[in-house]
């Protein structure tokens, strides 16, 4: 089996910075002391391994963020999840490699180098750096990653020539093992494999020798392969603070592309999506952008989360972004009807949530009937749903035009007003303490309004509706 | 050179460049008026109706059309009441056709007027607005006509609006005992008329105002309505 390995050693800084042009000397520090640096900062002789404060005195304007182990595990996923479109064997090694199995995949692609450069791409369009090099097992292709090999060897031969010439302190022994093995006289890994291997494992130790043995082992790793997720969810960390809300159309569209990307190999749509802001100093908070038809595409769903977010007011700088989607659905056909006339440029799933998002959710309704005789229980207003069985309407005369209140008249109808119909007396809701008794009439009003009256048993009279 | 430039900045038009009026037209289930609009309703745009107070009858004079034209979806946008269901279903509208949208100001209420147009999927919408600036009305009027849908405009005031609103017609309605009378000041593809009165007896008989035109109609006077039980239970 041929193995492939890929080494990110600023993976969680490249993230970074890659939002944004950035030129100037960065670093990620952990515990004082600086983890991963950015070619500005090398230049400038800040290494991995210097303390804080030398390189600080090194560069005054430097950029210093803290190192989390944790948001570079879920980019390595996030990655992962990507490669997963070009390779079908992966295996995560946290926190910063990436193993791929490549023999089964080169019959595929028709050899190393058009597979090679397909994987390459995801990796230059998220501004990553990185190492790599191809070996006939595992630990050999890490070991050569991590060493800076950078090539794509075919030949078992070569690799292990390029191994045995590589010296003890590259690689990736513990820093007491290789100290002892120095001392030893022992200053490449060559060396090290040629003695005897119960004599290397009484004097220096077991692990030595599994870590010999496992650079011939050709045979997948002993932790379970990488499998992507059923569902969305990515957390995207930011350079710097957001305080407008237009302004997070550029991590968003970074996530909704990448959404799009989970969603469109495996024939699906999400039906909402869960976006979460996280603040600085407050509580984080989470926004539900809908669209009852379920859509993939980036661009529709930027859209609608803009139309969103324009009304959402910041209570505080926005630190971080992340994304995860609510329901997803399989694709369906866009369109049922095949000869309808004016092709329509948007479904009414879509056309309504575009408007939900504007307006908020409760502006757009639809209206169904309820079986009660109380005229303003008689129907509700609702959220639009694409399949209802509406239910028979009731044969009385209705105005058209309903008060949700009904208004109380100053003035008892006088001979003026022109009684049309009633009394239609409507006496119901004893049974859940909303009980109503009135007698209905259709009155036309001396100025021509056809009004729907009711007079209640202490004689006052209200108008409720219209007969528009 | 002149003229070519006066051309372009639309200052000068030939003759042949203008699209003459639609004549296609959709019935309003209303024989006089069909028959007094030449086929009825135009077939797109955008039309006003000032309506004077709400509840004299101008959705009785839509609700047969939009009973009939269902293929795609209706939407109402701000009406001055709620919208009873009942009434809509007993008139044969399909509610799951049927869209509410209830905006907090003007210029949402045109923001998805425009979009619900420009979507496509809608072949009718009623809005209630209080005015149209020349600039929205022909936004519009320019959306309805190309995604074929016909758009109707009430408002509260007695008149219409000014003259110089870019709307396939205007009107203006009066309630009269029998239904409406109309007052037609534009209507693209007509000359001028004189006022139409539309009958709705027929369809809303027990609307209609006892004595004028149902003389079997025994008028109710207010004095010899029952009674209520003066105690309820």
């Amino acid at each position: 089996m041929q193995w492939l390995y890929l080494y990110f050693p600023s993976l969680q800084l490249d993230s970074l910075l890659h939002q944004q042009a950035y030129n100037q000397a960065c670093v990620l520090v952990h515990k004082n002391e600086v983890v991963q640096t950015n070619p500005e900062a090398r230049q400038l002789g800040i290494k991995i391994g210097t303390g804080l404060a030398q390189a600080a005195l090194l560069c005054a304007q430097l950029k210093v963020i803290a190192y989390e182990s944790k948001q570079e595990q879920r980019l390595l996923a996030q990655l992962a999840q990507r490669l997963y479109q070009t390779s079908a064997t992966l295996y995560l090694d946290p926190p910063q490699g990436l193993l791929l199995q490549t023999s089964d995949m080169l019959r595929l692609y028709k050899g190393l180098a058009p597979y090679w450069q397909q994987l390459q791409q995801p990796l230059m369009e998220r501004g990553l750096h990185y190492h790599y090099a191809s070996a006939h097992s595992p630990l050999a292709a890490q070991v050569l990653a991590r060493a800076g090999n950078d090539r794509l060897l075919t030949n078992q031969d070569e690799a292990t020539r390029l191994l045995s010439q590589l010296p003890i302190h590259r690689a990736g022994l513990d820093h007491k093992l290789s100290l002892q093995l120095e001392r030893l006289g022992l200053n490449t890994l060559g060396q090290a494999q040629a003695l005897p291997r119960s004599a290397l494992g009484q004097r220096l130790g077991q692990t030595l020798v599994t870590f010999l043995q496992q650079l011939e082992t050709s045979s997948a790793p002993s932790w379970p392969a990488y499998q992507p997720p059923e569902r969305f969810r990515q957390r995207l960390e930011l350079l710097y603070e957001i305080e407008h809300s237009t302004a997070l159309r550029f991590p968003l569209k970074r996530l909704l592309s990448d959404l799009e990307a989970f969603l469109a190999p495996r024939q699906l749509r999400a039906a909402g999506l869960s976006l979460g802001l996280e603040y600085q100093e407050h509580a984080s908070e989470r926004l539900h952008i809908g669209c009852s038809d379920g859509e993939y595409r980036a661009e529709s769903w930027l859209a609608l989360s803009m139309l969103r977010l324009e009304q959402l007011k910041l209570q505080a700088p926005i630190i971080a972004v992340s994304l995860k989607t609510k329901g997803q659905m399989p694709w369906a056909p866009l369109s049922a009807q095949l000869f309808e006339p004016p092709g329509g440029k948007l479904t009414a799933g879509q056309l309504i949530s575009r408007l939900q998002s504007k307006l908020g959710d409760h502006a757009v309704q639809q209206v169904y009937l309820q079986d009660d005789h109380r005229p303003e229980r008689s129907f509700y207003q609702g959220l639009p749903q694409s399949h209802y069985q509406s239910q028979q309407a009731t044969r009385a005369l209705r105005p058209s035009l309903l008060f949700t209140l009904p208004q109380a008249l100053n003035h008892k109808p006088d001979h003026r007003w022109c009684i049309l119909s009633g009394p239609e007396r409507i006496q119901s809701g004893w049974w859940d303490n909303v009980s109503i008794c009135r007698d209905y009439f259709i009155a036309r009003n001396p100025i021509g309004q056809v009004c729907w009256l009711f007079r209640t048993p202490r004689e006052e009279w209200f108008l409720h509706g219209y007969f528009s | 050179m002149v003229l070519l430039q006066l051309e372009k900045e639309r200052l000068v038009w030939r003759a042949r460049q203008v699209a003459g009026p639609d004549h296609r037209r959709q019935s309003s289930f209303y024989p006089t008026l069909d028959a007094h609009l030449q086929g009825g309703w135009p077939h797109s745009g955008l039309v006003e109706l000032a309506c004077g107070p709400a509840g004299i009858g101008e959705l009785r004079l839509l609700l047969p059309l939009l009973a009939q034209a269902q293929s795609r979806l209706q939407v109402w946008i701000n009406p001055p009441a709620e919208l009873n269901g009942q009434a809509l279903a007993q008139h044969g509208i399909d509610l799951s056709q049927t869209l509410l949208i209830r905006c907090q100001n003007p210029q949402q209420a045109l923001w998805s007027a425009e979009q619900s147009l420009n979507s496509g999927c809608f072949s009718h919408l009623i809005m209630w607005a209080l005015r149209l600036t020349a600039p929205q009305a022909k936004r519009l009027q320019v959306s309805a006509k190309d995604n074929q849908a016909l758009m109707f405009w009430l408002h509260s005031q007695a008149e219409p609006s000014t003259s110089a609103l870019p709307v396939s017609a205007r009107l203006s309605l009066a309630p009269v005992a029998t239904g409406l009378r109309l007052q037609i000041y534009k209507y693209q593809g007509l000359w001028p008329q004189h006022p139409c009165q539309v009958d709705m007896h027929e369809l809303w008989p027990s609307l209609a105002t006892p004595g004028h035109s149902s003389p079997h109609h025994v008028p109710v006077l207010m004095n010899n309505i029952v009674a209520l039980p003066s105690k309820l239970w």
